[in-house]
Protein backbone atom coordinates (compact mmCIF):
# COMPACT_ATOMS: atom_id res chain seq x y z
CA UNK A 1 0.00 0.00 0.00
CA UNK A 2 1.23 3.46 -0.87
CA UNK A 3 0.66 5.19 2.47
CA UNK A 4 1.42 8.67 1.12
CA UNK A 5 -1.06 8.35 -1.71
CA UNK A 6 -3.78 6.96 0.57
CA UNK A 7 -3.15 9.64 3.16
CA UNK A 8 -3.33 12.34 0.51
CA UNK A 9 -6.66 10.94 -0.61
CA UNK A 10 -7.99 10.99 2.95
CA UNK A 11 -6.84 14.60 3.38
CA UNK A 12 -8.59 15.56 0.13
CA UNK A 13 -11.78 13.82 1.23
CA UNK A 14 -11.83 15.77 4.48
CA UNK A 15 -10.90 19.06 2.77
CA UNK A 16 -12.86 19.27 -0.48
CA UNK A 17 -11.45 21.89 -2.81
CA UNK A 18 -7.95 21.80 -1.30
CA UNK A 19 -4.96 22.49 -3.58
CA UNK A 20 -3.50 18.98 -3.75
CA UNK A 21 0.00 20.22 -4.50
CA UNK A 22 0.11 21.61 -0.97
CA UNK A 23 -0.10 18.11 0.50
CA UNK A 24 3.59 17.33 0.86
CA UNK A 25 5.29 15.38 3.68
CA UNK A 26 6.53 18.67 5.13
CA UNK A 27 3.13 20.36 5.07
CA UNK A 28 1.66 21.22 8.47
CA UNK A 29 -2.01 20.47 9.04
CA UNK A 30 -2.90 23.63 10.90
CA UNK A 31 -0.65 26.10 9.05
CA UNK A 32 -0.25 24.88 5.48
CA UNK A 33 -3.45 22.90 5.06
CA UNK A 34 -5.62 25.25 7.16
CA UNK A 35 -7.18 22.42 9.15
CA UNK A 36 -8.83 23.00 12.53
CA UNK A 37 -9.27 20.57 15.42
CA UNK A 38 -12.59 19.32 14.04
CA UNK A 39 -11.08 18.56 10.66
CA UNK A 40 -8.27 16.67 12.38
CA UNK A 41 -10.77 14.37 14.11
CA UNK A 42 -12.58 13.93 10.80
CA UNK A 43 -9.24 13.04 9.21
CA UNK A 44 -8.49 10.44 11.86
CA UNK A 45 -11.87 8.82 11.08
CA UNK A 46 -11.07 8.83 7.37
CA UNK A 47 -7.66 7.31 8.06
CA UNK A 48 -9.25 4.52 10.10
CA UNK A 49 -11.33 3.70 7.03
CA UNK A 50 -8.34 3.82 4.69
CA UNK A 51 -5.75 2.01 6.80
CA UNK A 52 -7.78 -0.02 9.27
CA UNK A 53 -5.77 1.34 12.18
CA UNK A 54 -6.99 3.48 15.06
CA UNK A 55 -5.02 6.64 15.70
CA UNK A 56 -5.75 7.90 19.22
CA UNK A 57 -6.37 11.65 19.51
CA UNK A 58 -3.51 12.01 22.04
CA UNK A 59 -0.99 10.53 19.62
CA UNK A 60 -2.30 12.47 16.66
CA UNK A 61 -2.26 15.73 18.60
CA UNK A 62 1.52 15.51 18.97
CA UNK A 63 2.08 15.40 15.22
CA UNK A 64 2.12 18.49 13.06
CA UNK A 65 3.09 17.40 9.54
CA UNK A 66 1.72 15.03 6.93
CA UNK A 67 5.00 13.09 6.94
CA UNK A 68 4.83 12.50 10.70
CA UNK A 69 1.34 11.10 10.43
CA UNK A 70 2.43 8.85 7.56
CA UNK A 71 5.19 7.50 9.80
CA UNK A 72 2.72 6.86 12.63
CA UNK A 73 0.46 4.93 10.25
CA UNK A 74 3.45 2.99 8.98
CA UNK A 75 4.43 1.99 12.52
CA UNK A 76 0.86 1.03 13.43
CA UNK A 77 0.49 -1.08 10.33
CA UNK A 78 3.84 -2.71 10.80
CA UNK A 79 3.06 -3.56 14.42
CA UNK B 1 -37.60 57.65 18.74
CA UNK B 2 -38.87 54.88 16.52
CA UNK B 3 -37.51 54.57 12.98
CA UNK B 4 -39.41 53.49 9.92
CA UNK B 5 -38.26 50.09 8.69
CA UNK B 6 -37.99 49.21 5.01
CA UNK B 7 -37.15 46.15 2.96
CA UNK B 8 -34.14 46.87 0.77
CA UNK B 9 -33.40 43.42 -0.58
CA UNK B 10 -34.34 39.78 -0.53
CA UNK B 11 -33.15 36.38 -1.66
CA UNK B 12 -34.73 32.96 -1.79
CA UNK B 13 -34.24 29.29 -2.49
CA UNK B 14 -37.46 27.38 -3.05
CA UNK B 15 -39.01 24.38 -4.79
CA UNK B 16 -39.80 26.80 -7.65
CA UNK B 17 -36.31 28.15 -8.15
CA UNK B 18 -33.02 29.00 -6.53
CA UNK B 19 -33.63 32.76 -6.70
CA UNK B 20 -36.44 35.02 -5.51
CA UNK B 21 -37.18 36.17 -9.06
CA UNK B 22 -37.51 32.71 -10.59
CA UNK B 23 -39.69 31.66 -7.69
CA UNK B 24 -41.93 34.69 -8.17
CA UNK B 25 -42.23 34.24 -11.93
CA UNK B 26 -43.21 30.61 -11.43
CA UNK B 27 -45.70 31.47 -8.72
CA UNK B 28 -47.57 33.98 -10.84
CA UNK B 29 -47.61 31.47 -13.71
CA UNK B 30 -49.37 28.89 -11.45
CA UNK B 31 -46.40 26.52 -11.69
CA UNK B 32 -46.28 23.59 -9.32
CA UNK B 33 -43.01 22.92 -7.47
CA UNK B 34 -44.26 19.72 -5.86
CA UNK B 35 -43.13 16.34 -7.15
CA UNK B 36 -42.54 12.75 -6.11
CA UNK B 37 -39.93 12.49 -3.34
CA UNK B 38 -36.49 12.05 -4.93
CA UNK B 39 -34.00 12.88 -2.17
CA UNK B 40 -34.50 9.56 -0.39
CA UNK B 41 -36.26 6.29 -1.14
CA UNK B 42 -39.81 6.82 0.07
CA UNK B 43 -41.21 3.60 -1.38
CA UNK B 44 -42.21 2.26 2.05
CA UNK B 45 -43.62 5.62 3.18
CA UNK B 46 -47.32 6.46 3.05
CA UNK B 47 -46.35 9.97 1.91
CA UNK B 48 -45.08 10.16 -1.67
CA UNK B 49 -44.67 13.83 -2.56
CA UNK B 50 -42.71 16.87 -1.40
CA UNK B 51 -41.67 20.32 -2.53
CA UNK B 52 -37.96 19.68 -2.98
CA UNK B 53 -35.46 22.34 -4.01
CA UNK B 54 -34.06 21.32 -7.38
CA UNK B 55 -30.75 22.19 -9.04
CA UNK B 56 -29.23 23.70 -5.92
CA UNK B 57 -25.46 23.40 -5.90
CA UNK B 58 -24.05 24.75 -2.62
CA UNK B 59 -20.67 25.30 -4.23
CA UNK B 60 -22.23 28.14 -6.23
CA UNK B 61 -22.45 30.09 -2.95
CA UNK B 62 -19.63 28.81 -0.70
CA UNK B 63 -16.32 27.01 -0.92
CA UNK B 64 -16.42 23.19 -1.17
CA UNK B 65 -15.13 22.63 2.36
CA UNK B 66 -17.77 24.91 3.87
CA UNK B 67 -20.40 23.14 1.78
CA UNK B 68 -19.29 19.73 3.03
CA UNK B 69 -19.55 20.69 6.69
CA UNK B 70 -22.76 22.70 6.44
CA UNK B 71 -26.17 21.08 6.63
CA UNK B 72 -28.56 21.68 3.75
CA UNK B 73 -30.77 23.99 5.86
CA UNK B 74 -27.82 26.31 6.51
CA UNK B 75 -26.60 26.09 2.89
CA UNK B 76 -29.98 27.43 1.80
CA UNK B 77 -29.67 30.31 4.27
CA UNK B 78 -26.19 31.23 3.01
CA UNK B 79 -27.47 31.32 -0.56
CA UNK B 80 -30.57 33.37 0.29
CA UNK B 81 -28.50 35.77 2.42
CA UNK B 82 -25.93 36.36 -0.32
CA UNK B 83 -28.72 37.05 -2.81
CA UNK B 84 -30.43 39.43 -0.38
CA UNK B 85 -27.26 41.41 0.29
CA UNK B 86 -26.50 41.66 -3.40
CA UNK B 87 -30.07 42.72 -4.14
CA UNK B 88 -29.90 45.47 -1.50
CA UNK B 89 -26.47 46.69 -2.54
CA UNK B 90 -25.52 46.70 1.14
CA UNK B 91 -21.75 46.82 1.58
CA UNK B 92 -20.54 45.29 4.82
CA UNK B 93 -17.31 46.77 6.10
CA UNK B 94 -15.68 48.08 9.26
CA UNK B 95 -17.98 51.08 9.29
CA UNK B 96 -21.14 49.02 9.80
CA UNK B 97 -20.47 45.35 10.55
CA UNK B 98 -21.48 45.66 14.23
CA UNK B 99 -24.66 47.60 13.36
CA UNK B 100 -26.16 44.80 11.27
CA UNK B 101 -27.86 41.79 12.82
CA UNK B 102 -28.71 38.33 11.59
CA UNK B 103 -32.00 36.73 12.64
CA UNK B 104 -32.61 33.63 10.58
CA UNK B 105 -34.74 30.99 12.23
CA UNK B 106 -35.36 27.37 11.46
CA UNK B 107 -38.22 25.12 12.42
CA UNK B 108 -36.24 21.90 12.48
CA UNK B 109 -32.49 22.55 12.09
CA UNK B 110 -29.92 20.14 10.67
CA UNK B 111 -31.93 16.96 10.58
CA UNK B 112 -30.16 15.65 7.44
CA UNK B 113 -26.87 15.58 9.34
CA UNK B 114 -28.39 14.34 12.55
CA UNK B 115 -30.14 11.39 10.93
CA UNK B 116 -26.99 10.43 9.08
CA UNK B 117 -24.90 10.51 12.25
CA UNK B 118 -27.49 8.67 14.36
CA UNK B 119 -27.14 5.90 11.82
CA UNK B 120 -23.33 6.01 12.19
CA UNK B 121 -23.69 5.97 15.97
CA UNK B 122 -25.97 2.94 15.90
CA UNK B 123 -24.00 0.97 13.33
CA UNK B 124 -20.39 1.88 14.17
CA UNK B 125 -20.41 3.31 17.70
CA UNK B 126 -19.66 6.65 19.38
CA UNK B 127 -16.02 6.88 18.29
CA UNK B 128 -17.13 7.09 14.64
CA UNK B 129 -19.49 10.04 15.04
CA UNK B 130 -18.39 13.11 13.08
CA UNK B 131 -16.91 15.94 15.16
CA UNK B 132 -18.90 18.30 12.93
CA UNK B 133 -22.30 16.91 13.90
CA UNK B 134 -23.09 19.40 16.64
CA UNK B 135 -22.34 22.54 14.63
CA UNK B 136 -24.05 21.00 11.61
CA UNK B 137 -27.31 20.14 13.32
CA UNK B 138 -27.86 22.98 15.78
CA UNK B 139 -30.36 25.60 14.78
CA UNK B 140 -27.97 28.54 15.01
CA UNK B 141 -25.57 27.11 12.45
CA UNK B 142 -27.41 29.01 9.73
CA UNK B 143 -26.89 32.39 11.41
CA UNK B 144 -23.36 31.46 12.49
CA UNK B 145 -22.38 30.47 8.97
CA UNK B 146 -24.02 33.54 7.46
CA UNK B 147 -22.01 35.71 9.85
CA UNK B 148 -18.76 33.99 8.83
CA UNK B 149 -19.60 34.22 5.13
CA UNK B 150 -20.69 37.88 5.19
CA UNK B 151 -18.54 39.44 7.90
CA UNK B 152 -21.60 40.71 9.78
CA UNK B 153 -20.78 40.95 13.49
CA UNK B 154 -23.90 42.42 15.12
CA UNK B 155 -26.69 40.70 17.03
CA UNK B 156 -27.02 37.09 15.91
CA UNK B 157 -29.97 34.87 16.74
CA UNK B 158 -31.69 31.81 15.41
CA UNK B 159 -35.19 31.55 16.75
CA UNK B 160 -37.65 28.69 16.55
CA UNK B 161 -41.43 28.91 16.45
CA UNK B 162 -42.18 25.97 14.18
CA UNK B 163 -43.98 27.10 11.03
CA UNK B 164 -44.22 30.69 12.29
CA UNK B 165 -40.43 30.97 12.48
CA UNK B 166 -39.83 33.04 9.34
CA UNK B 167 -42.50 35.58 10.23
CA UNK B 168 -41.32 35.84 13.84
CA UNK B 169 -37.70 36.34 12.80
CA UNK B 170 -38.82 39.19 10.57
CA UNK B 171 -41.05 40.57 13.29
CA UNK B 172 -38.31 40.63 15.91
CA UNK B 173 -35.81 42.08 13.41
CA UNK B 174 -38.38 44.75 12.51
CA UNK B 175 -38.74 45.70 16.17
CA UNK B 176 -34.98 45.82 16.72
CA UNK B 177 -34.43 48.08 13.72
CA UNK B 178 -37.47 50.18 14.58
CA UNK B 179 -36.20 50.83 18.10
CA UNK B 180 -32.66 51.59 17.04
CA UNK B 181 -30.94 48.41 18.27
CA UNK B 182 -29.76 47.70 14.73
CA UNK B 183 -29.36 49.76 11.57
CA UNK B 184 -30.11 46.75 9.42
CA UNK B 185 -30.84 43.07 9.73
CA UNK B 186 -30.71 40.01 7.58
CA UNK B 187 -33.84 38.22 8.64
CA UNK B 188 -35.87 35.23 7.57
CA UNK B 189 -36.04 31.48 7.85
CA UNK B 190 -34.64 28.29 6.46
CA UNK B 191 -35.49 24.60 6.59
CA UNK B 192 -34.54 21.35 4.92
CA UNK B 193 -36.45 18.54 6.59
CA UNK B 194 -37.44 16.36 3.66
CA UNK B 195 -35.70 13.42 5.30
CA UNK B 196 -36.90 9.98 6.35
CA UNK B 197 -37.44 11.11 9.96
CA UNK B 198 -38.95 14.46 8.99
CA UNK B 199 -41.44 12.93 6.57
CA UNK B 200 -42.27 9.96 8.82
CA UNK B 201 -42.73 12.23 11.83
CA UNK B 202 -45.02 14.78 10.20
CA UNK B 203 -46.87 11.93 8.53
CA UNK B 204 -47.46 10.04 11.79
CA UNK B 205 -48.76 13.25 13.33
CA UNK B 206 -51.40 13.24 10.61
CA UNK B 207 -50.18 16.54 9.20
CA UNK B 208 -49.13 15.42 5.69
CA UNK B 209 -51.32 14.46 2.79
CA UNK B 210 -50.98 10.88 1.56
CA UNK B 211 -52.27 11.90 -1.85
CA UNK B 212 -49.58 10.54 -4.24
CA UNK B 213 -50.49 12.90 -7.09
CA UNK B 214 -48.09 15.87 -7.08
CA UNK B 215 -50.56 17.89 -9.15
CA UNK B 216 -53.34 17.87 -6.57
CA UNK B 217 -51.58 17.03 -3.29
CA UNK B 218 -51.48 20.59 -1.94
CA UNK B 219 -54.94 22.15 -2.25
CA UNK B 220 -55.46 24.81 0.40
CA UNK B 221 -59.09 25.76 1.07
CA UNK B 222 -60.39 23.00 -1.25
CA UNK B 223 -62.97 20.69 0.35
CA UNK B 224 -60.82 17.66 -0.54
CA UNK B 225 -57.66 18.92 1.18
CA UNK B 226 -56.27 16.33 3.57
CA UNK B 227 -52.90 17.53 4.82
CA UNK B 228 -49.91 19.64 3.84
CA UNK B 229 -47.03 18.80 1.53
CA UNK B 230 -43.62 19.21 3.12
CA UNK B 231 -41.37 21.68 1.33
CA UNK B 232 -37.91 23.13 1.94
CA UNK B 233 -35.89 26.24 1.18
CA UNK B 234 -35.05 29.63 2.58
CA UNK B 235 -36.09 33.25 2.41
CA UNK B 236 -33.97 36.12 3.72
CA UNK B 237 -34.77 39.83 3.63
CA UNK B 238 -32.67 42.89 4.35
CA UNK B 239 -34.59 45.14 6.74
CA UNK B 240 -33.11 48.56 7.19
CA UNK B 241 -33.93 51.73 9.00
CA UNK B 242 -35.30 54.23 6.52
CA UNK B 243 -32.71 56.88 7.21
CA UNK B 244 -29.75 54.56 6.50
CA UNK B 245 -31.46 53.19 3.43
CA UNK B 246 -32.05 56.69 2.02
CA UNK B 247 -28.57 57.81 2.94
CA UNK B 248 -26.94 55.09 0.88
CA UNK B 249 -29.50 55.29 -1.95
CA UNK B 250 -30.76 51.76 -1.39
CA UNK B 251 -33.66 50.34 -3.37
CA UNK B 252 -36.81 50.22 -1.22
CA UNK B 253 -39.29 47.48 -2.00
CA UNK B 254 -41.77 47.88 0.86
CA UNK B 255 -42.11 49.18 4.38
CA UNK B 256 -42.83 46.96 7.35
CA UNK B 257 -45.61 48.58 9.33
CA UNK B 258 -46.67 46.06 11.90
CA UNK B 259 -46.12 42.74 13.58
CA UNK B 260 -48.31 40.78 15.92
CA UNK B 261 -47.75 37.46 17.63
CA UNK B 262 -49.78 35.46 20.11
CA UNK B 263 -50.10 31.87 21.25
CA UNK B 264 -53.07 29.55 21.60
CA UNK B 265 -52.51 27.94 25.02
CA UNK B 266 -54.39 24.99 23.59
CA UNK B 267 -52.62 22.09 21.86
CA UNK B 268 -49.15 21.01 20.68
CA UNK B 269 -50.20 20.56 17.05
CA UNK B 270 -53.81 21.69 16.53
CA UNK B 271 -54.76 25.33 16.07
CA UNK B 272 -57.46 26.85 18.24
CA UNK B 273 -60.57 26.21 16.15
CA UNK B 274 -62.13 29.59 16.84
CA UNK B 275 -59.04 31.37 15.58
CA UNK B 276 -59.34 33.74 18.55
CA UNK B 277 -55.58 34.10 19.18
CA UNK B 278 -54.94 34.48 15.46
CA UNK B 279 -57.41 37.37 15.41
CA UNK B 280 -55.45 39.02 18.21
CA UNK B 281 -52.23 38.65 16.23
CA UNK B 282 -53.86 40.27 13.20
CA UNK B 283 -55.14 43.11 15.37
CA UNK B 284 -51.67 43.67 16.83
CA UNK B 285 -50.08 43.73 13.38
CA UNK B 286 -52.59 46.34 12.19
CA UNK B 287 -52.79 48.49 15.30
CA UNK B 288 -50.89 51.39 13.76
CA UNK B 289 -52.41 51.35 10.29
CA UNK B 290 -55.92 49.99 10.70
CA UNK B 291 -57.88 47.30 8.89
CA UNK B 292 -59.33 49.39 6.07
CA UNK B 293 -56.23 49.58 3.93
CA UNK B 294 -55.47 45.85 3.71
CA UNK B 295 -55.74 44.81 0.06
CA UNK B 296 -54.24 41.31 0.15
CA UNK B 297 -53.73 38.56 2.69
CA UNK B 298 -50.99 36.03 2.14
CA UNK B 299 -52.51 33.10 3.97
CA UNK B 300 -50.76 30.46 5.99
CA UNK B 301 -53.08 28.15 4.01
CA UNK B 302 -51.36 24.84 4.66
CA UNK B 303 -54.00 22.58 3.05
CA UNK B 304 -54.83 20.85 6.34
CA UNK B 305 -58.48 20.53 7.31
CA UNK B 306 -57.97 22.40 10.56
CA UNK B 307 -55.68 25.26 9.53
CA UNK B 308 -57.58 26.44 6.51
CA UNK B 309 -60.92 26.47 8.33
CA UNK B 310 -59.63 28.20 11.46
CA UNK B 311 -57.59 30.71 9.44
CA UNK B 312 -60.66 31.55 7.36
CA UNK B 313 -62.63 32.06 10.58
CA UNK B 314 -59.88 34.30 11.96
CA UNK B 315 -59.86 36.44 8.81
CA UNK B 316 -63.65 36.80 8.92
CA UNK B 317 -63.61 37.65 12.61
CA UNK B 318 -60.91 40.25 12.02
CA UNK B 319 -62.28 41.97 8.94
CA UNK B 320 -66.03 41.36 9.25
CA UNK B 321 -68.00 41.53 6.01
CA UNK B 322 -65.03 43.18 4.27
CA UNK B 323 -63.21 39.83 4.51
CA UNK B 324 -65.09 38.78 1.36
CA UNK B 325 -63.60 41.67 -0.63
CA UNK B 326 -59.96 40.97 0.22
CA UNK B 327 -58.03 38.53 -1.98
CA UNK B 328 -56.45 35.80 0.13
CA UNK B 329 -54.05 33.29 -1.40
CA UNK B 330 -51.83 30.41 -0.36
CA UNK B 331 -48.61 29.90 -2.28
CA UNK B 332 -48.20 26.62 -0.38
CA UNK B 333 -50.47 25.24 -3.11
CA UNK B 334 -47.41 25.49 -5.39
CA UNK B 335 -44.43 25.21 -3.03
CA UNK B 336 -45.64 22.93 -0.30
CA UNK B 337 -44.93 24.06 3.22
CA UNK B 338 -41.37 25.32 3.66
CA UNK B 339 -41.81 25.16 7.47
CA UNK B 340 -39.58 27.75 9.15
CA UNK B 341 -38.80 29.35 5.80
CA UNK B 342 -42.44 29.70 4.76
CA UNK B 343 -43.18 33.03 6.44
CA UNK B 344 -39.98 34.58 5.09
CA UNK B 345 -40.64 33.56 1.51
CA UNK B 346 -44.23 34.75 1.92
CA UNK B 347 -42.97 38.15 3.08
CA UNK B 348 -40.85 38.34 -0.09
CA UNK B 349 -43.94 37.48 -2.11
CA UNK B 350 -45.82 40.27 -0.31
CA UNK B 351 -43.11 42.70 -1.45
CA UNK B 352 -43.50 41.42 -5.01
CA UNK B 353 -47.29 41.81 -4.86
CA UNK B 354 -46.80 45.46 -3.90
CA UNK B 355 -44.04 46.00 -6.50
CA UNK B 356 -45.64 44.24 -9.47
CA UNK B 357 -49.37 44.59 -8.79
CA UNK B 358 -49.96 40.87 -9.27
CA UNK B 359 -51.49 38.50 -6.74
CA UNK B 360 -50.27 34.90 -6.91
CA UNK B 361 -53.03 32.30 -7.01
CA UNK B 362 -54.09 29.39 -4.82
CA UNK B 363 -53.84 26.53 -7.29
CA UNK B 364 -55.77 23.23 -7.11
CA UNK B 365 -58.80 25.00 -5.72
CA UNK B 366 -61.55 23.15 -7.56
CA UNK B 367 -64.05 21.95 -4.96
CA UNK B 368 -65.31 24.75 -2.75
CA UNK B 369 -65.60 24.10 0.97
CA UNK B 370 -68.57 25.83 2.63
CA UNK B 371 -66.32 26.53 5.62
CA UNK B 372 -63.79 28.28 3.39
CA UNK B 373 -65.75 30.84 1.41
CA UNK B 374 -63.38 33.78 0.89
CA UNK B 375 -61.81 35.00 -2.34
CA UNK B 376 -58.76 32.73 -2.51
CA UNK B 377 -57.66 33.87 -5.98
CA UNK B 378 -58.27 30.39 -7.41
CA UNK B 379 -55.88 28.92 -9.95
CA UNK B 380 -54.91 32.08 -11.86
CA UNK B 381 -52.84 35.06 -10.76
CA UNK B 382 -54.70 38.35 -10.72
CA UNK B 383 -53.58 41.84 -11.60
CA UNK B 384 -54.43 44.29 -8.87
CA UNK B 385 -52.64 47.23 -7.37
CA UNK B 386 -52.23 46.59 -3.68
CA UNK B 387 -50.68 48.99 -1.17
CA UNK B 388 -51.04 47.16 2.12
CA UNK B 389 -50.78 43.45 2.81
CA UNK B 390 -50.56 41.08 5.72
CA UNK B 391 -48.87 37.70 5.87
CA UNK B 392 -50.14 35.08 8.32
CA UNK B 393 -48.09 32.27 9.80
CA UNK B 394 -49.13 29.71 12.38
CA UNK B 395 -47.12 26.94 13.94
CA UNK B 396 -47.20 23.73 15.96
CA UNK B 397 -47.26 24.73 19.59
CA UNK B 398 -49.93 27.33 18.92
CA UNK B 399 -47.96 30.20 17.40
CA UNK B 400 -49.86 32.93 15.55
CA UNK B 401 -47.70 35.50 13.80
CA UNK B 402 -48.67 38.24 11.43
CA UNK B 403 -46.56 40.75 9.55
CA UNK B 404 -47.98 43.86 7.87
CA UNK B 405 -46.22 45.46 4.88
CA UNK B 406 -47.07 48.58 2.93
CA UNK B 407 -45.95 50.34 -0.21
CA UNK B 408 -43.20 52.79 0.70
CA UNK B 409 -44.38 56.31 0.01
Amino acid sequence: MDIHAELKQAICKVNPGIDETKITPEATFVGDLEMDSLSMVELSLAMEDSFGVTLPDEELAKLTTVGEVAELIQSKMGA
Amino acid sequence: MASRVVVTGYGAVSPLGVTADTTWQNLISSQNGIDTIKCFDASTFPVKVAGEVKNFDPVDYMDPKTARYTDRFAQFAISASRQAIEHSGLVIDDSNRYDIGILIGTGIGGTHSMEEQVSVLNSRGPMRVSPFIVPMMIADNATGRVSIETGIRGFNLSLVSACSTGTDALGIAYKMVKHGELKAALAGGTDAAITPLGVAGFSQAGALTKNPDPCTASRPFDSRRDGFVIGEGSGVLVLENLESALERGAPIFAEIVGYGATSDAFHITQPLASGESAVRAIQMALKDIGFEEVGYINAHGTSTKLNDASETRAIKNSFGSRAYDIPVSSIKSMLGHMLGAAGALEAIVCCKVIEDGIIPPTINLLNPDPECDLDYVPNQAREKRVDTVISNSFGFGGHNSVLALRRYL
